[in-house]
């Protein structure tokens, strides 16, 4: 029997994690994207009024784990690797195969990483999940991640941004800049114009 | 030295592994696409050590490759392209969504590309197809491949190595070297 919340158009039979909130105006299209899922935080995952997770996103949410994604904002199947935090603002767009990722979860020194792989298989399920320092995420409101972006560890994405498709983030991105390539760069600045049209 | 005998056999979670295939003790490989495209006639086709995690890998090999993975390695997600030859050692991590390739799969040559168009089509029935370039993959001991790095043919990662999350490899990189980029670039070590 299955006890908790599930999705009553949900394909997975799965449920939704109790330390998980999601406003009554916002769609999760499956319990899937919660198998990874094992954050032990009051709130391990918010997702605010008119935000969308669609399918391919996962929430590899580690016990100390927090995803707070803010209001209106569109999660189409992105990855999740959060030990730490990882913030989206409002009214940012996040493209498939996105992956956000707040912690390399392993050690760097190649010896280290031996030690853990040996744990890694003596868990249940097997995970590996070393003790290294996690680095939070921060992207910014209003902001758009092309397809298979990868944002790395600490990495902060200022307002109004542009990552281009499959842009490497390895450093902080300005905020109203456009940044592509891998590692990305910043390729041009909206003009005052653009930042101000409409308001 | 582990006790192999107390170990449970090397297993696949979706079904009988293919009679070409070895998997160590304790080894498992996960997902039900893990076999979809598996078509090497070579025996053994893929040896897995002992130890080593293999969720939803696919294993794309095509009649003429092999692939040899060591022990205590773990993979998630990983799309293996093998015409030819992997050569993993053991402690490698492969993030989620990394690619190896060990082929072009199309000849450079336009000439032998429409060639290899009509092989392909749905009229080449029969018709080989022209060589293509095919380059064994070395991937040493204790290397780190960040999701969605992809690595061509033809290279060999150092023992130790350390690839960041999207990066494309196309020459090799030196032990204990950390690299990113496209194409990947040294940025230290490790």
């Amino acid at each position: 029997m299955r006890t908790g919340r599930t999705l009553s158009w949900d394909w997975y039979p799965g449920t939704i994690p109790a330390n998980v909130r999601i406003d009554e105006s916002a769609y999760v299209e499956t319990s899937f994207s919660f198998v990874l899922y094992r954050s032990e935080v009051p709130v391990g995952v918010q997702i605010g009024c008119g935000s969308a997770t669609y399918s391919g996103t996962m929430f590899d949410v580690g016990p100390h784990g927090r995803v707070l994604i803010a209001d209106y904002v569109l999660v189409n199947g992105v990855r999740f690797i959060c030990d730490a935090e990882v913030e989206i603002g409002d009214y940012t767009f996040l493209s498939w195969n996105v992956v956000l990722m707040d912690t390399y979860r392993v050690p760097l020194d190649p010896f280290a990483r031996r030690r853990e792989l040996k744990r890694a298989v003596g868990r249940h399920p097997r995970r590996i999940e070393a003790q290294v320092p996690a680095q939070p995420i921060r992207i910014g409101r209003a902001a758009w991640l092309g397809f298979d972006v990868c944002v790395l560890p600490g990495v902060t994405i200022g307002e109004g941004a542009i990552v281009g498709a499959r842009s490497v983030v390895a450093g902080d991105v300005p905020p109203y800049t456009v940044v592509a390539g891998n590692p990305a760069r910043v390729v041009r600045r909206l003009s005052t114009e653009e930042i101000n049209y409409g308001r | 030295m582990t006790d192999m005998t107390q170990l449970a056999p090397g297993h696949w979670t979706h079904g009988d592994l293919p009679t070409n295939v070895r998997v160590g003790p304790n080894s498992m490989i996960t997902g039900d696409l893990a076999f979809k495209r598996f078509f090497s006639r070579r025996d053994p086709a893929l040896i897995i050590g002992a130890h080593s995690t293999m969720e939803g890998v696919h294993f794309a090999l095509g009649e003429a490759a092999q692939v040899e993975i060591g022990d205590y390695c773990y993979f998630t997600d990983a799309v293996l392209l093998c015409e030819l030859e992997l050569r993993i050692g053991s402690y490698v991590v492969l993030g989620w969504n990394v690619t190896l390739a060990d082929t072009d799969f199309h000849p450079v040559a336009p000439a032998l590309r429409i060639a290899d168009a009509i092989a392909c089509s749905p009229l080449g029935k029969g018709r080989p197809r022209p060589a293509i370039m095919r380059q064994p993959i070395i991937i040493e001991d204790d290397v780190w491949i960040g999701p969605s790095a992809t690595i061509l043919k033809g290279v060999r990662i150092g023992a130790g190595a350390f690839v960041e999350a999207g990066a494309l490899v196309t020459h090799d990189v030196p032990p204990r070297a950390r690299v990113i980029g496209n194409p990947a670039q040294i940025i230290g070590q490790v």
